[in-house]
Parts: structure tokens; C-alpha cells; sequence
């Protein structure tokens, strides 16, 4: 145990390397984080808004509520399906953090699952049985404290990731090594309000304008769609100053932690501010609600960016670098991977197209010409996927050896 | 090389046990259920066959709440309890197959999302429109497994990879081929079962019950045979000869065999019974059929997992999670000769030099020698055993600990230090064990600490620790 930190870290990168540039990997981890970032949070968001609509109702906001009740099981299920990318990506690039943070707080690592589990099911428990008459409200609630705790796990393994040279004395005080992984070893309070209660109010901000834009040709709706919309607007314009007090609160911890204080409160503060300044001057949150979500998409990329700074000077501290990892260009992997995204991306555009024509209308929706023909070419090339599959197996049992 | 997390009450490799095994039921029933419900629904377009929408939303919101959300969380939680477990192992995975699990992500989430467009637009959608999701719906859960299977049979039949390094000699390795079709037949009898599930809960007068009782129950007996004659004739002959030994050893207990042989032959029974008499049918026997299915693949996924013992890459890492053999292609040098010369201790990260132990009064451990044993026990064993009591619990007068140590030496009767040392030093000998690794000084300390678990265990024994 005499070697350094940074020893430590490069013993523990896995000697087959990456298989592909790891600077690619790392913008695919981020991108992938902004898509899983903005479900859980709409789903803590809505979970917390169907919650507020039955504790204090009147008629909009009970029928918010249901909405939201409704939501909130769908957004849980996406925010994990959404999560196993980035998932992989940390792996492969920041193995010896990730799993180090996993290892050393196992039981809760392992418990997470079971968490998301019992909160997605109480969600859908309330959402079928409980938010028509309003009964049942304890599982929204239970819910709800379920799905943040598992949010506090994530965040607390991130948080032992980055930390590295205080593992050994985490894992092992005196020498004697603690197996159980029951201890929650590090946190930051601003980083945790600041991702997740924070982002939860104004994904759900967003997501409320975004509903009100999508049912906007519905006259009949129309009052409660502009309260709707109205509310995200206010939502949005409560939040933004609190986002960027806390971003400036991050930064003066965790940031001047690792010697990056200025430049993450700059970051942060200025996105807090110019949210604010946005929803200041949105006069039509109905309308302008792709744009609104076009800018919230964008924030989270930029907090993306300032987690993977913190992480990328974290381990600067002991020479680790993403741009230093080892890697190949193993073509097998690269061929199944490109192959498949064109395929993926293509019957995605085309799933979220019937979801969208299909969603507004209660029967007979009527599916575009043009969605129908992406549809019947997306149905085709993923048929043909299965042709590629065949041939680069056989290719390989046959002639790769 | 990283921190050991022996587990918590239940060893961690039972977590990752109870998790896949719900994983592989709810992601194989998507899979096969996907069919099914588009045969169905092929049959409701072209034969003009409307009644059976009404047990397709039924099937598709139950497939939606369980199999897809619950297997995608089961998915995610065999990532968190694996690394838990074993992070090296995954880490071997995730090194050679990210991209390729890349790929399973889209087709992933070509299901999660194609469910709910298939569940939301029933009605709403022409017929025509619907089906095609329902053919997306197949062709991206077929996409999932065909992935998924290159890089499960990777572990046990890495082919050559040993020799090339390249991917796809991993993936498309000698078992690729039968297990994909094995399971993909497989996916069958537990989707008769998800259809007895969901049809029997409808009202006795829905016209199509019986019909639908009949042909999933057909398929599933159909799915049954297909399934184990590849297992005899395609799949068992190519497994590696080490794996068919082990197939016999006692590192599989009797038990496993027995529940998975009672359970084929129980849902044989009840997919005849099912097809024979569609109308004495009942939901409580459905649930039965899928409690039996869970404990059979329970079974079956244990023993998979046992096979390739002690390693947990057959031929490059073994469960110790220490690269043993060279990999040239990749310019990789197997780890564990070097520590049989430079010790363990010291020499990788989380395994603290001797003069760096001090004891502190409350450890509960008598000396410095036992807490270093301890630490390297933990290292080497605690991957497929119980090492300590953190990881047993006692229920009805009876300690349940997963293959623990303290009970197979006292069955072997090694119960002192320096017959344990002597068997530890043999243990390499054993089929389904790999050597001890570590100086001298280090098997001294491993025995001194297993001979105290050993008397914590069984106090019978009338040795003293000694308190060296």
C-alpha cells in the first residue's frame, strides 16, 4: 500500500483498454446522462406535483395531479431504461472510480434496484388505484421518498468516486478491512439540491408547457391548458433564482474542493440567471414550449459538462485522464454499434412519431403518410438487421480466425 | 484489485442469483410473448377476429408493468449487484462488449418505447398501423436476446478470443449459436404461462379463451421440446469438457438438479393439461406455472453460472477476479504469477502491507495475524463463499451461508491451522477450484483466520485459537 493514488489508479484501468477513442465514449456518457437526467427528474417533478394536487386540490390542480400521477410511473421506467448508457459508458472509461464507489458502498449499490423498484410500483400503484378518487395517497407519498433515495444513493456513489484518495482509509481503517458496505462515505448537499430537487421543478416546468403545446389545437381545453401552461411558467420563474444560488453553492464547495470554484459558479450561476431571465420573458410559455424545451435540454447539457469537469479535475489531482486511457479500435464492436444505431434511431423517430399523432386524439388517430412511410422503411431495416447480424456471425464462425 | 463486498446477511453472489433470475424470466417472456401477441394480432386483422384486441391490451399493459419496466430495473440491478460482487469480471465484459451492448440499448429501447406506443394507440391507430408495432415489438425483443447471448456464452466458451483478442471471435463463440436458439425456444413455455396468466383472469364467457388457452399452451410444449432437444443434441456437445465435468461434481448441489428436472417435468405437465383441457383453467394455476418457471430457471441460470468454475472468464480470469493466463493479442501478462512471488499484501491496492494492520480493541478478531488472514480470505474466497458470518443467517436452528467455509473444512475435518494450510495448498487440485495465491507467510495467515472462522462456527471443536 505504498503506492500513490495514482498508481493505485492506473492498476486498477482494465488492461484490455477501450474499444474505441475514449474522448468519443466520454461525449456519448454525457449525452446519454442529459436524456436519463431530464426522466428522473420529471419523474421526482411530477411524482411531487401529483402529491401538491391532492393535499391542496381545486379543480385544475386535481386534474394536474392525475396527469401527473399518470406520468410519473412512465417517466421512472424511462429514466432506467435511459440510464443503462451512460451506465456503460463510466465503465469502460472510469472503471476504476465506478467500481471502486460501488464495491466500497455495496449494500446500497445493490439496494438501489429494489428501491426503484418498490418506488416505481407504488407509483403505479397510486397512478391505477388511487389518483381517480384521490385514495391511497401514502403510496404517492412513499413513492416519492423512494425514488429521491435512490437518487441520494447515485449521488453518494458519485460522490466516492471522485474521491479517491480517501478509499483506503474508507475501506480499510487500521488495516482492517470493513466488507459490509453499508456506509454512506461522501455527499455534497448543493451538488444533490442542485441535481435533483432542483431539476425535478423545472423538467416538470418544462414538461407543463410542453403539455399545454401539444393539446393546444384543443379548444374545449383551452383555459386549463393556459393555466397549465401558465403554471410551468411560474414554476420555472420560482426555481431559476433558486437553481442558480445553489450552483453558486456547489461551486463554493465541491468546486473549490477540486480548485475549480470560479469557473463552475460562473457556469452555474450564469445558467441559474439566464433560466430566470427566460422565464421572466416568456409571454407565451404555450406556444414558445419547444423552444423552453429546447433551452432546458441545453442547460442539462451544460451541467453534464460541469460534472464531467469536476470528475475529469478530481482525478487530474492523481494523473488519471480519459484522453490517456488505453484503447483499440476493435472494428467488430464498431461495425454492430454503427449498424445498429441507424436502425435504433430510425425505428425510435418513427415510435415517437405514432406516440405523438396518436397521443391527442381519444380514437382513430390518423397516422401521417410520411410517418407511415418512415414507418414501413424503419419496419424494413430492422428485419434487415437481423440479415446483417447473421452475415458478420457466420463471416466470423467461418473466416475470422 | 478493488474494495470485496462480501454481501450483507445474503452473500453477494445470491443477490446477483435472485436478480438474474428475475431478469430472464421478465426479459425472455417479452421476447416470446412479443410473438405471440403478433400471431394473435395478425389473426385479428386478417380473420377479422376483433374479440382478440381485448386480450392483447390486457397482455400488453401487463407486459408493460412487468416484463418490460421490472425487467429493465432487473437489468440495471444485475449491473449494480454484479459489480457489487465481482466489478473485475464485469469490467472484462464491459472492456470487450460495450458497443455491443450499445447496440442491445437501442433495441432496448426500441421495446420500451414500442410497448408503450403499442399499449397507448390500441384503438386509436388503424389495425394496420398497430400491427406493424406489434412486428417491432418482436423483431426489437429478438434483437435484444441475439445480443445479449454473445456476450452471456462469451463467458464460458470465449473461443478464440483467447488467441485474436477481437470481439466478435468472443461473441460468435462455439455456444453462441445453440444458445440462442435453445433460449429463444425457451422464451415459449413461459409465455403459455403469461397467457394463462392474463387469459384466465378474464370473464369465463370471453369468446377466444379457449383458443388462445390451446394455442399458447401448443406453443409452449413445442417451445419445451425444441428447447431441450438443442440442449442434448446441439448445445451439451460443444460445451467445453471442463464444464461437463463440473456438470458432475458436487460444485452444483443435487438440489439445483432436482428443481430444474421437477420443473421441466411440472410445466410439461401443465401446458398438456392446458391443451387438453382449456377450460378447467384456473388463475391460481397459472401463477403456479410462473412461480415454477422462476424456481427452474433459478436453477438453470445457477448452474450455468457454476459451470465454468473456478473461473469467471473461462481461461483468462479466474473467480479470484486475477488474470491467470496470458492474452498476447492484447498485450496483457497474467497477474497472479507475479504475486505468488511478491505477496499479495502490498501489492495490490485494497490489500493493506502487515505493519499497516493495527488491531484496535473493539475489531473482534484475537490478533494481527488473524485480521491480515482475514483480509486475504476475503480477497481470494469470499467470490463463491461464505468467509464470515457478515454473509449467513440463521433460521429455524439452521445456519444458511452459501457454501461456507467454515462448514466444508469442518466436514473435511480440517479444522486446525496447519491441516487447513495443507488443504488450502491442494486446493488447486480440485476441478472446480483454482490455486491459492500468495507467499508463504500469506497461506500461514489465510489458515490461521479459517481456523478461527471455523471454531466460530462449529465451538465444538475443543482447539483453542492460539493466540499466536
Amino acid at each position: 500500500m505504498n503506492m500513490t493514488v495514482g498508481e493505485m489508479l492506473k492498476m486498477m484501468r482494465d488492461p484490455l483498454g477501450a474499444p474505441f477513442y475514449p474522448p468519443a465514449l466520454q461525449v456519448l456518457l454525457i449525452v446519454t446522462w442529459v436524456l436519463h437526467i431530464f426522466f428522473v427528474t420529471l419523474a421526482l417533478g411530477s411524482s411531487l406535483y401529483a402529491i401538491w394536487g391532492f393535499v391542496r386540490p381545486n379543480e385544475n390542480r386535481l386534474r394536474l395531479a392525475r396527469i401527473a400521477a399518470r406520468l410519473t410511473p412512465n417517466a421512472v421506467g424511462l429514466g432506467i431504461v435511459t440510464g443503462i448508457a451512460p451506465l456503460l459508458f463510466v465503465q469502460t472509461i472510469y472503471d476504476p472510480i465506478w467500481y471502486a464507489s460501488n464495491t466500497l458502498t455495496g449494500f446500497w449499490s445493490i439496494s438501489f434496484i429494489f428501491v426503484v423498484m418498490g418506488g416505481y410500483s407504488l407509483a403505479y400503484l397510486f397512478y391505477l388505484k388511487g389518483s381517480p378518487d384521490g385514495k391511497l395517497l401514502w403510496s404517492a407519498v412513499a413513492s416519492f421518498i423512494l425514488i429521491f433515495f435512490a437518487g441520494w444513493i447515485m449521488h453518494v456513489l458519485a460522490a466516492v468516486s471522485i474521491r479517491p484518495e480517501r478509499w483506503i482509509e474508507w475501506y480499510a481503517p487500521n488495516g482492517i478491512v470493513d466488507t459490509r458496505g453499508i456506509i454512506f462515505h461522501a455527499w455534497n448537499i448543493p451538488r444533490l439540491v442542485f441535481l435533483l430537487p432542483l431539476q425535478a421543478g423545472l423538467s416538470l416546468a418544462v414538461a407543463l408547457t410542453l403539455l399545454a403545446w401539444y393539446f393546444r389545437h384543443n379548444t374545449d381545453d383551452a383555459p386549463f391548458m393556459q393555466w397549465v401552461a401558465g403554471v410551468g411558467r411560474q414554476l420555472g420563474l420560482v426555481i431559476s433564482p433558486l437553481y442558480a444560488l445553489t450552483g453558486l453553492l456547489w461551486a463554493a464547495t465541491e468546486g473549490v474542493e477540486f480548485g475549480i470554484g470560479w469557473q463552475t459558479g460562473t457556469v452555474l450561476g450564469a445558467v441559474g440567471i439566464a433560466l430566470t431571465v427566460y422565464f421572466l420573458i416568456l409571454r407565451r410559455p404555450m406556444y414558445d414550449a419547444p423552444r423552453t424545451l429546447l433551452i432546458w435540454i441545453g442547460t442539462l447539457l451544460i451541467v453534464g459538462m460541469v460534472r464531467e469537469a469536476i470528475r475529469a479535475v478530481s482525478l487530474a489531482r492523481f494523473g488519471y485522464s480519459v484522453a490517456s486511457y488505453p484503447y483499440i479500435f476493435d472494428w467488430g464492436s464498431i461495425l454492430v454499434f454503427a449498424g445498429t444505431t441507424v436502425v435504433g434511431v430510425a425505428v425510435l423517430a418513427y415510435l415517437v412519431m405514432v406516440i405523438y399523432q396518436s397521443g391527442g386524439a381519444k380514437r382513430d388517430a390518423s397516422i401521417s403518410p410520411r410517418v407511415d412511410r418512415l414507418g414501413a422503411i424503419a419496419t424494413g431495416m430492422l428485419g434487415a438487421w437481423f440479415g446483417f447480424f447473421l452475415l458478420v456471425g457466420l463471416y466470423t464462425t467461418l473466416f475470422l480466425k | 484489485m478493488y474494495p470485496i463486498w462480501e454481501g450483507l446477511f445474503i452473500h453477494s453472489a445470491m443477490y446477483v442469483a435472485v436478480v438474474s433470475a428475475f431478469h430472464v424470466l421478465a426479459s425472455h417472456l417479452t421476447v416470446a410473448a412479443a410473438w405471440f401477441n403478433l400471431y394473435l394480432e395478425r389473426r385479428a386483422v386478417y380473420e377479422n377476429r376483433p374479440e382478440l384486441y381485448e386480450y392483447l391490451r390486457r397482455s400488453a399493459l401487463g407486459l408493460l408493468v412487468f416484463a418490460y419496466v421490472f425487467g429493465a430495473m432487473a437489468g440495471v440491478g444485475i449491473w449494480q449487484t454484479t459489480t457489487a460482487a465481482n466489478p473485475r469480471g464485469i469490467s472484462t465484459l464491459i472492456h470487450n462488449f460495450v458497443l455491443y451492448w450499445g447496440s442491445e440499448w437501442y433495441m432496448f429501447l426500441i421495446d420500451v418505447v414500442g410497448i408503450i406506443a403499442y399499449y397507448y394507440s390500441f384503438g386509436r391507430v388503424d389495425p394496420k398501423t398497430h400491427l406493424r408495432l406489434a412486428w417491432i415489438l418482436a423483431l426489437g425483443g429478438t434483437g435484444t436476446l441475439a445480443i445479449i447471448v454473445g456476450i452471456l456464452s462469451f463467458k464460458l466458451t470465449p473461443g478464440l478470443w483467447l488467441d485474436t483478442g477481437a470481439s466478435l471471435n468472443g461473441f460468435f463463440n462455439p455456444t453462441f449459436w445453440p444458445q440462442i436458439f435453445m433460449r429463444f425456444a425457451l422464451m415459449f413455455p413461459i409465455t403459455a404461462a403469461w397467457a394463462l396468466l392474463i387469459v384466465t383472469g378474464m370473464p369465463k364467457d370471453y369468446p377466444e379463451r379457449e383458443s388462445i388457452i390451446r394455442n399458447a399452451a401448443a406453443l409452449g410444449l413445442g417451445g419445451l421440446c425444441v428447447a431441450l432437444a438443442i440442449f442434448i443434441f446441439w448445445y451439451y456437445p460443444v460445451m467445453p469438457e471442463h464444464a461437463k465435468i463440473i456438470l458432475r461434481t458436487r460444485a452444483i448441489p443435487p438440489i439445483t438438479y432436482t428443481v430444474i428436472f421437477a420443473g421441466i417435468i411440472a410445466t410439461f405437465a401443465g401446458l398438456l393439461f392446458a391443451f387438453l383441457s382449456p377450460r378447467r383453467q384456473r388463475r391460481l394455476l397459472a401463477i403456479g406455472a410462473m412461480f415454477v418457471l422462476f424456481a427452474a430457471i433459478f436453477g438453470a441460470e445457477r448452474t450455468r453460472e457454476v459451470l465454468r468454475k473456478p473461473d469467471i472468464i473461462a481461461g483468462y480470469m479466474s473467480s479470484n477476479q486475477l488474470v491467470f493466463n496470458d492474452l498476447p493479442a492484447r498485450n496483457i501478462v497474467r497477474e497472479e504469477q507475479r504475486l505468488n512471488e511478491t505477496g499479495m499484501l502490498g501489492s495490490l491496492p485494497f490489500l493493506p502491507r502487515p505493519e499497516q494492520v493495527i488491531l484496535p480493541a473493539n475489531s473482534g478478531l484475537p490478533n494481527q495475524t488473524i485480521a491480515i488472514g482475514r483480509t486475504l480470505v476475503v480477497q481470494q474466497c469470499a467470490s463463491c463463499h461464505n468467509v464470515s458470518q457478515q454473509t449467513a443467517i440463521t433460521a429455524f436452528n439452521q445456519r444458511l451461508a452459501l457454501r461456507s467455509l467454515a462448514d466444508l473444512l469442518y466436514l473435511r475435518r480440517a479444522t486446525t491451522a496447519d491441516l487447513i494450510k495443507s488443504r488450502i495448498r491442494a486446493i488447486g487440485g480440485f476441478q472446480y477450484m483454482h490455486p491459492v495465491i500468495g507467499t508463504e507467510e500469506e497461506l500461514n495467515a489465510m489458515a490461521q483466520y479459517l481456523e478461527y472462522f471455523v471454531q466460530q462456527v462449529h465451538p465444538s471443536q475443543t482447539q483453542t485459537v492460539s493466540q499466536k
